[in-house]
């Protein structure tokens, strides 16, 4: 008897409580607004399911997703001609030098430039380095002697849609800003170079000579 | 920048061009054959051809003091930040040995050190670059200030500039030439440069349009009715080889840069000259 009265009496204590703290955060919730002014926002309500705030940071549903793109994505060699205007279609700025710097930073220089002028910018790599030794003939002797070994760095900048009438401006830009000891060569993008970056395979080609 | 003046020129050649063009593979070669204007509708304008040729710099220029300042620093912080290279640890390993050999005074295993030390390598790398003897920066001819040759002014752009009879003043000018029907613009601008060398100057023509134009009207005397004035459409060509002959006082070119044009020039000529003359 003591003991159901006594939950009674909690159930009710609990109601009663319930309601208090309720009205508690009435108030609590009334002076939010002041002390959120302040600055230190104090939250006393969860995000609920039941609460209409639910959800409210909720972004990714409204992406797009993209496909990761496969890298062996190959560009149409063309020209765009426009009546009067014409445009060239792509077009290779290799920079060869033997001073890696150098060449990074002219490419570098170059990238930029295009950045700035809204040329676009397709590709911007790097060929493989060629290295070559220098054999001298002493003065004495016969036998050739290793002198000095140099490297080769080659950057690329890939360039489309290029107006003829611009193509003459910027070029003259590149030439006359070159640094010495870099040589500039500006070229259509052709198959060869697209498939000159790609290593060798010897297996491949074994089995094709196999083939054939 | 050029670029408009290009635009609105092609504006006012598509008046009187027409395009029947022979595609061949390379832009290069694409060719615009033109008709010859009928005689009924002539301008009254003549037109002329000029060639810009441009001698493009040969060597950069000098640092400012901030540059060098700049550059200094960054040297210093890279080889403060870098690794030793093999050259450098082979001779800090010799250096090594030669201390150790001398502080033991005698060792016999350590003797195989090869024939060349590194150190012999350097002295020998040091005498190699004492007898390298670079170009000079500033040649004779900045010196004696000899405009009519090629070699001045290294590190800038030079234009050619001569010297024509128009009526009966003589005046500095890009060389010009008429334009003869049948022919584009450009090869008028390369019979130029026929004309103007006896020995083989080659040039290198970036593209085919024009770079700027100059409009100027006959003194009233000359005006007629079919010859109100002149069309001068600037083509810009860069150097490759060649050089005039004669230098020299008599002779009637010159070699100027951009800022040395205002001797020359008449003031709205080269007000319309400085638009697409670039400089570094």
């Amino acid at each position: 008897m003591s003991g159901t009265l006594g939950k009674v009496l909690g159930l009710w204590k609990d109601a009663v409580s319930k309601q208090a703290f309720s009205l508690l955060r009435f108030r609590i919730l009334r002076e939010n607004p002041i002390c959120s002014a302040g600055g230190v926002v104090m939250r006393s309500s969860r995000h609920y399911r039941t609460k209409p705030t639910h959800g409210i940071g909720r972004y990714r549903h409204l992406v797009k997703v993209l496909e990761p793109k496969k890298k062996k994505a190959k560009v149409d060699v063309r020209a765009i001609n426009l009546g009067t205007d014409y445009e060239y279609g792509v077009l290779n700025i290799h920079l060869t030098a033997y001073d890696m710097t150098l060449a990074e930073s002219y490419a570098q220089y170059v990238h930029r430039l295009c950045n700035r002028l809204s040329i676009k910018v397709e590709e911007s790599y790097a060929m493989p380095t060629k290295t070559m030794e220098v054999m001298r003939l002493p003065d004495q002797g016969n036998k050739m002697v290793l002198d000095s070994v140099l490297t080769t760095h080659e950057r690329v900048v890939q360039i489309s849609s290029l107006s003829a009438t611009f193509a003459e401006i910027f070029l003259e830009i590149l030439q006359s800003n070159l640094p010495e000891g870099v040589k500039l060569s500006v070229r259509e993008h052709t198959e060869e170079d697209f498939k000159g970056r790609f290593k060798a395979r010897p297996e491949l080609e074994e089995l094709l000579a196999k083939l054939n | 920048m050029a670029a408009p003046t290009g635009r609105t020129l092609l504006g006012v050649a598509r008046g009187w061009r027409r395009l029947d063009s022979l595609w061949a593979s390379s832009p290069r070669s694409r060719r615009l054959s033109l008709e010859a204007a009928p005689s009924g509708s002539r301008s009254p304008w003549r037109l002329l051809g000029a060639l810009c040729l441009q001698r493009p710099p040969l060597i950069t220029k000098p640092l400012t003091p901030l540059q060098q300042e700049m550059a200094d620093l960054l040297q210093k912080v890279e080889t403060e930040r870098s690794l030793y290279s093999d050259h450098e640890l082979r001779a800090l390993d010799e250096a090594k040995r030669l201390a150790k050999k001398k502080a033991d005074l005698y060792d016999d295993d350590q003797d195989e050190q090869g024939v060349t030390l590194a150190q012999d390598l350097e002295d020998t790398w040091e005498q190699a670059f004492l007898q390298f003897k670079p170009g000079a920066r500033v040649t004779e001819a900045d010196k004696k200030n000899d405009r009519t040759s090629l070699h001045r002014k290294l590190d800038r752009n030079l234009v050619l500039l001569v010297r024509e009879k128009l009526g009966d003043q003589d005046f500095w000018m890009l060389p010009q030439v008429q334009w003869q029907p049948g022919e584009t613009l450009r090869e008028t601008a390369e019979r130029i440069l026929d004309k103007l060398s006896e020995n083989n100057m080659e040039a290198k023509f970036l593209g085919n349009a024009p770079c700027g134009h100059y409009k100027y009207k006959l003194p009233k005397a000359m005006r007629t009715e079919s010859d109100i004035g002149v069309k001068v459409f600037f083509f810009k060509a860069l150097l490759l080889t060649g050089d005039f002959s004669q230098t020299g006082k008599n002779a009637r070119h010159v070699w100027v840069s951009k800022e040395e044009l205002g001797d020359y020039l008449q003031p709205k000529y080269l007000a319309q000259i400085r638009r697409f003359l670039l400089d570094v």
